[in-house]
């Protein structure tokens, strides 16, 4: 009975990931929403369209890397956030547990703090998640 | 009440539920997470239909919503939005510093007025709502009817 109940709550977390992030993709100008774990795989992601994942975890993984270390030279300490601004729109990725990183990616209409305010929101919620789902 | 603070009390209510939610207590996360990701649905949609309205009452020029001086709504005719966030955020600052020496208590609105035009900024949870207008408007008598 306790096997079953435990498969029952890794679904119901993993289920609950994906709706934060269907959540987020309902952000104006949010295009892409994934979950990139600390060896740049994407372990969840919702997009309306055709993304390169591999390439999308990967880089997220390397920006927020030396970001996490330009502040940690200036003394910074940790890193809560890390926004790319590009020509054509926005990466947003926040740091969440155990090396997992939120990726958003955006257009360029995004309303940038709409966006950063969802992200700073979001992540409690989802470090408890994982702890959750990390410990069953 | 007016009609818009009464729209005020209504959006101070959705940020006091949306604060309350995540302070429940956590034994299913998963429900739990879903509470909060609705309430604050909410809120922020609350949030972006005041910001439209607003926008389109005659005499206003503008309407918005920033978060640490970040565009989060705006009405349809909204210019110069991060001078807007960059004044947000230099106002509340200056305005805390003095309301902390003079004992004023928490910033409720900041209203800066210019030769031609006026900004009023008012704290909604953890928002602030700027309005701008023509300086000879009166922004209580504008925003007291119904959209």
């Amino acid at each position: 009975m306790s096997n079953i109940h435990l498969i029952n709550t890794r679904k119901s977390n993993s289920g609950e990931i994906d709706s934060i992030l269907r959540n987020l993709m309902s952000t104006q100008g949010v295009t892409a929403a994934a979950i990139v774990d600390s060896d740049g795989f994407v372990t969840h992601i919702q997009r309306d369209s055709e993304i390169n994942t591999d390439a999308i975890g990967a880089s997220v993984q390397v920006v927020f890397g030396a970001a996490a270390r330009s502040a940690q030279h200036v003394g910074h300490h940790s890193t809560n956030m890390v926004i790319c601004e590009n020509t054509e729109g926005y990466i947003l990725s926040t740091p969440i547990e155990a090396g997992f990183i939120l990726a958003v990616v955006t257009q360029r209409d995004a309303l940038l703090g709409r966006v950063r305010f969802e992200l700073k929101e979001t992540i409690p919620v989802l470090k408890k998640l994982f702890n959750n789902f990390l410990s069953n | 009440m007016h009609w818009f603070e009464s729209q005020l009390a209504e959006l101070n209510q959705l940020a006091e539920d949306y604060l309350q939610s995540q302070q429940l207590p956590g034994a299913n996360i998963v429900n739990a997470s879903e509470t909060i990701r609705n309430k604050r649905k909410q809120f922020m949609e609350a949030v972006q239909n005041l910001v439209d309205k607003v926008g389109k009452i005659k005499g206003i020029s503008a309407c918005a919503a920033y978060h640490d001086g970040l565009i989060l709504a705006q009405s349809q005719n909204m210019p110069a939005i991060d001078a807007f966030g960059a004044t947000v955020q230099d106002s509340v600052r200056a305005a805390q510093q003095g309301a902390a020496m003079l004992g004023l208590g928490d910033i409720e609105q900041i209203v800066i007025v210019g030769a031609t035009n006026k900004v009023a900024m008012l704290n909604v949870g953890p928002l602030v709502l700027c309005i701008s207008s023509p300086k000879q408007i009166n922004l209580a008598a504008a925003l007291s009817q119904a959209v």
